[in-house]
């Protein structure tokens, strides 16, 4: 090689490996932020509930093509130890099965549970939250999803956060539990651990937070001013979060193990795929809607940045560390640069290790038997998750990319909308300038069983 | 032994006199409702140590500085006597700042490269403004630096372990003033930089935060330590210990197992740069890492510690030469802190130290191994802590023990004066001892003909450029200086022998070589380097410095003479 050709690779070798290094260094400090110290873990969970004033809970539960779960969850949610509250069920015009279920419980506790009809087009979940916000009588509005595993004691912890803390927005903590379904299910289950264990304090903390899906608590007033929920964003949630704590609002989370709604996995790496998907290209909307660059802080729009970037910069440093490792080690390189571009894989091994560690710990939290097994699955998944995540990444942007070109289709289309249950990836993308055009393609109104990317059983 | 320091708290203690410590604040911890976490532990008050806002502590500290900054620099450079030790790594931190890689002669993986790469920059800016001073005596200023640091930081260990402020002090004196340290600490040794990088080790371990990144940096400090000097490899379970107790039950896992992961993956650079050379495993034509481990741990044993006859037992006679208050004194504390770890809650605290002490101690004494004569600098720090919290369990024995709240005065004025007698006692055997001792070492001139020998070589002779001189490694960097060629012209004298490609430049033997500098070195190691020793025995004295034993000769070799040296 000559030797400004030698030189060069090493000079980009270094920039590249340095940039890829600090972002995982940040990723991770950011991941490990609730075990800091004994006091801040300790500071991530709900205070006891002092059993003083009280609250009145509006909870919306929007449901589709739910039938088999819906009924449990309502039930489980009238066991609340609360006591004022209500239960707003949101089903679809198009959608019997689901609309009879719901009347059903409402006939049973009529003053507990009332249904509200959703007679969009298409249809989507931000679209049924804002159907149902006008008939929310309570001073909190909390949302859940119709698979959902409610604690009883859970309205109480929030009442008394709210109260407690003077927080506009509390956000209770969301946890995959079927780690042993398979290999993906391990890791999206970690991911939601640290994520809603660790992470989400820390964007509490800085203010700056994307929103969970769901056990998310609003003051009604708050989400009214705000305008409720941006019907064509995928990811109203964290679209929400943005918007509000752009606007200053003062957002708390609390997590406790006994106190999160458990949820499971999607059922195949497939639906995965969509579900992380339709998040990434959300994301991607909420950058591109700006909101955040009203953040008093550079900091905190830097952390805005960032955070929306994530599923972008995972899928890029995905491919190039390995490029990277492989250069490295095949090209002569000056020992010094080899060592530099070590540098990230050093971050990817801690950040494996916190993972191992942290599955340990999540069993003990849940009670749940981790076998050895499962680390192995654990270390042996975690590159093949991030094919995934980059796949996933590079079909959001892919799809986004199109979906705007064509936006003048969709009053033409809306008959397309439907994209198969479990289509190959090929075929996903061949479908996807059509499907893409609505803002939430699998809401589409065809009457597929599974038409939500993330369906549960 | 069995008492309760004053300011002294198990992590787990929730005695209340905890609170009242100066300087102290105890956090509030939210209380954990349900079972989740266990968290009942983080409610409970723990004494905090701020040592950077307690201004007695400063002030404590600050003149403790003082006063070993200005024993341990005043006469650095004549005393003690410089070692060929010194020379080589400084001379490999000077080939460092020249870009000539890890050593101006073949790096063989004799040491992990770290610490004079340390050396080099702390002596980098002088060394870029004064070139002539990157020799051995001036560059011993540097080590003052070191060693105020690790002073520092010693205190500010024994703080978080929980020793009363006057204990913290002690230690730091302790390990500052005395003799043996005095003249070790001096010495330009990777052992020093080692001590610095351990102790901050243990001072994040026991990081009164518990902070998850600062047991990380822990492990990242212990890593740098043990590349800086292998042996510290040995004190790493001490350390463990010590971040084991610290860390809170809830984050442990996470905390213990970052650090492990940081040390192990920084410890892992080090044969990734063998490998990376292609120099890991052994070959024909080639150095190697395993070839240089090989050498070391085969290096020939120096007998065992407690046989008068043997080399090891000469190495402990020069140390308590020095001083026997601080390697007796402190190897005894250690041993009872870790006797009664039952029951002594001192003895908990220090546990680390005390392990350390112990296990330094027990690797000293293997029948088989090389002693080398820095070894004992490791062991320094964690003897003046075991040492000074031995003194404060028996200060706080004697004063607080069985104490009723209607003590009588008498009873009272009799714990005092027993303090007081103890304490008077303690000083009346301590203090004439390190006087003469540090006397010795603020005014002797030991190093006299180094310097002559130096100077001769820059003024007497013609054309240094194409002068050839073996000559020890403490020299080297001076003839360099005075223009000699480094490598094939002022030459390491056993590289004569030793080294392949300085061979290879020598092929008619002595009569390739013009001077022989023969220091005491050079004279003891000739025994086994036959081109060395025929240099010497070919030569006749030009110059000689100094007298007796200690004397440095400067030879010129005479192709028709056969004198002996």
């Amino acid at each position: 090689m000559p030797v400004g050709g030698a030189l060069f690779t090493s000079v980009l070798l270094a920039v590249v490996s340095l940039a890829l290094f600090w972002t995982a260094a940040f990723t991770l400090w950011w991941q490990m932020h609730a075990w800091r110290t004994p006091e801040t873990l300790a500071a991530t969970r709900f205070g006891r509930p002092d059993g003083g004033g009280r609250l009145a809970f509006s909870l919306l539960l929007p449901a589709r093509h739910e039938q088999a779960v819906l009924e449990h969850t309502i039930d489980r949610l009238l066991e609340s130890s609360h006591r004022d509250y209500e239960i707003i069920v949101i089903v679809g015009h198009d959608d019997p099965e689901t609309a009879a279920v719901a009347e059903r419980a409402a006939a049973r506790a009529p003053h507990r549970v009332r249904v509200v009809v959703d007679h969009h087009e298409t249809k989507n979940k931000p679209k049924a939250l804002g159907t149902a916000l006008p008939h929310c009588r309570g001073d909190i509005v909390g949302v859940f999803d119709a698979e959902d595993q409610v604690h009883p004691d859970l309205l109480s912890h929030v009442d008394h956060a709210f109260r407690a803390t003077g927080a506009d927005v509390v956000q209770g903590g969301v946890q995959l539990i079927n780690f042993h379904s398979s290999w993906y299910s391990l890791r999206n289950c970690l991911e939601y651990f640290f994520w809603f264990r660790s992470r989400l304090h820390l964007h509490a903390e800085k203010g700056f937070i994307p929103l969970g899906g769901n056990t998310v608590f609003v003051r009604t007033e708050v989400l009214r001013e705000a305008g409720g929920w941006d019907p064509n964003c995928l990811a109203e949630d964290c679209d929400l979060g943005v918007r509000l704590s752009s606007a200053g609002k003062k957002v708390v989370v609390a997590y406790d193990s006994d106190m999160v709604t458990r949820e499971e996995t999607p059922d195949s790496l497939m639906s995965l795929l969509k579900q992380r998907t339709r998040w990434n290209q959300g994301f991607l909307q909420v950058y591109r809607k700006k909101d955040w660059q009203q953040l008093p802080g550079r900091g905190q729009r830097w952390l805005a940045r960032y955070t929306l970037m994530t599923p972008f910069l995972q899928a890029a440093s995905g491919v190039i560390i390995p490029c990277n490792f492989a250069v490295a080690l095949f090209l002569d390189v000056p020992v010094g640069v080899a060592i530099i571009t070590f540098l990230p894989m050093i971050t990817a091994m801690v950040t494996f290790v916190f993972e191992i560690v942290g599955l340990h710990d999540f069993g003990r939290q849940y009670g749940l038997r981790v076998r050895f097994v499962h680390y192995l699955k654990l270390i042996a998944g975690g590159p093949l998750y991030q094919v995934m995540l980059a796949g996933a990444a590079v079909r959001a942007v892919w799809r986004e990319q199109r979906g705007r070109n064509e936006w003048e289709l969709t009053s033409h289309v809306g008959a397309h909308l439907a994209e198969a249950p479990a289509p190959a990836l090929a075929t996903a993308s061949a479908t996807a300038p059509a499907t893409a055009t609505a803002p939430a393609p699998a809401l589409a109104t065809a009457p597929a069983p599974q038409t939500r990317e993330d369906v549960h059983r | 032994m069995t008492a309760t320091l004053p300011t002294a708290t198990d992590p787990r203690s929730t005695d209340p006199r905890s609170t009242a410590v100066p300087g102290t604040a105890t956090l509030p911890v939210r209380p954990a409702p349900g079972r989740s976490g266990g968290g009942a532990p983080a409610a409970r008050p723990r004494p905090h140590v701020r040592f950077r806002s307690s201004r007695p502590d400063l002030a404590l500290c600050g003149v403790l500085l003082l006063v070993i900054v200005l024993v341990q620099g005043w006469n650095i450079t004549h005393f003690p006597t410089l070692s060929d030790d010194e020379g080589t790594y400084l001379a490999q931190a000077w080939a460092v700042q020249q870009g000539e890689g890890l050593a101006h002669y073949t790096y063989w993986y004799d040491h992990p490269p770290l610490g004079w790469i340390q050396i080099a920059a702390l002596t980098w800016l002088p060394a870029l403004f004064v070139p002539e001073s990157m020799t051995v005596a001036p560059m011993r200023f540097s080590m003052l630096a070191v060693s105020a640091v690790s002073a520092v930081l010693l205190y500010v260990l024994a703080r978080r372990l929980w020793l009363p402020r006057w204990a913290a002090g002690l230690a730091m004196a302790l390990f500052g003033l005395s003799p043996l340290s005095v003249v070790l600490q001096r010495e330009i040794f990777l052992d020093n930089l080692a001590v610095l990088w351990i102790l901050l080790a243990f001072c994040l371990a026991a990081s009164p935060s518990r902070h998850l990144w600062h047991h990380f940096a822990a492990g990242l400090a212990a890593a740098t330590a043990v590349l800086t000097k292998e042996t510290m490899l040995v004190v790493l379970p001490a350390l463990m210990v010590t971040m084991w107790r610290h860390s809170h039950r809830d984050t442990r896992k996470f905390a213990v197992t970052g650090a492990v992961t940081a040390c192990a993956l920084i410890g892992f650079s080090y044969p990734l740069y063998a490998l990376l050379n292609g120099e890991l495993l052994p070959g024909p034509g080639h150095v190697s890492l395993i070839g240089g481990i090989t050498y070391q741990m085969g290096r020939e044993g120096s007998g065992f510690l407690l046989d008068p006859g043997s080399g090891a037992h000469g190495v402990l006679q020069s140390w308590l030469y020095y001083d026997t208050v601080l390697p007796l004194g402190g190897l005894a504390g250690a041993l009872l802190l870790l006797v009664t770890l039952r029951w002594s809650v001192t003895a908990r605290a220090l546990a680390g130290p005390a392990l350390a002490a112990a296990v330094l101690a027990a690797v000293a004494l293997r029948p088989s191994g090389y002693l080398p004569a820095m070894y004992v600098i490791q062991a320094l720090p964690f003897l003046a802590l075991v040492l000074a919290g031995g003194a404060a369990s028996v200060a706080h024995a004697v004063l607080h023990r069985r104490r009723r709240p209607g003590e009588g005065r008498a009873l009272r004025s009799a714990r005092y004066v027993l303090a007081g007698v103890l304490a008077v006692a303690a000083a009346a055997f301590v203090v004439p001892r390190w006087y003469e001792g540090n006397r010795t070492a603020l005014t002797a001139d030991a190093n006299a003909p180094y310097r002559q020998a130096a100077a001769w070589l820059g003024s007497e002779v013609a054309d240094p450029a194409h002068t050839r001189v073996l000559l020890d490694d403490a020299l080297w960097l001076d003839a360099v200086h005075h223009g000699y060629a480094p490598g094939p012209g002022a030459i390491w004298f056993y590289k004569a022998d030793l080294d392949p490609a300085v061979t290879a430049t020598l092929p008619r033997g002595w009569r390739d070589i013009d001077y022989v500098v023969s220091s005491p070195t050079v004279r003891r190691d000739a025994v086994n380097l036959p081109n060395v020793k025929a240099a010497l025995e070919h030569s006749v004295p030009v110059a000689v410095f100094g007298t007796g034993e200690d004397r440095i000769e400067i030879r010129r070799t005479t192709p028709d003479s056969g004198s002996r040296p």
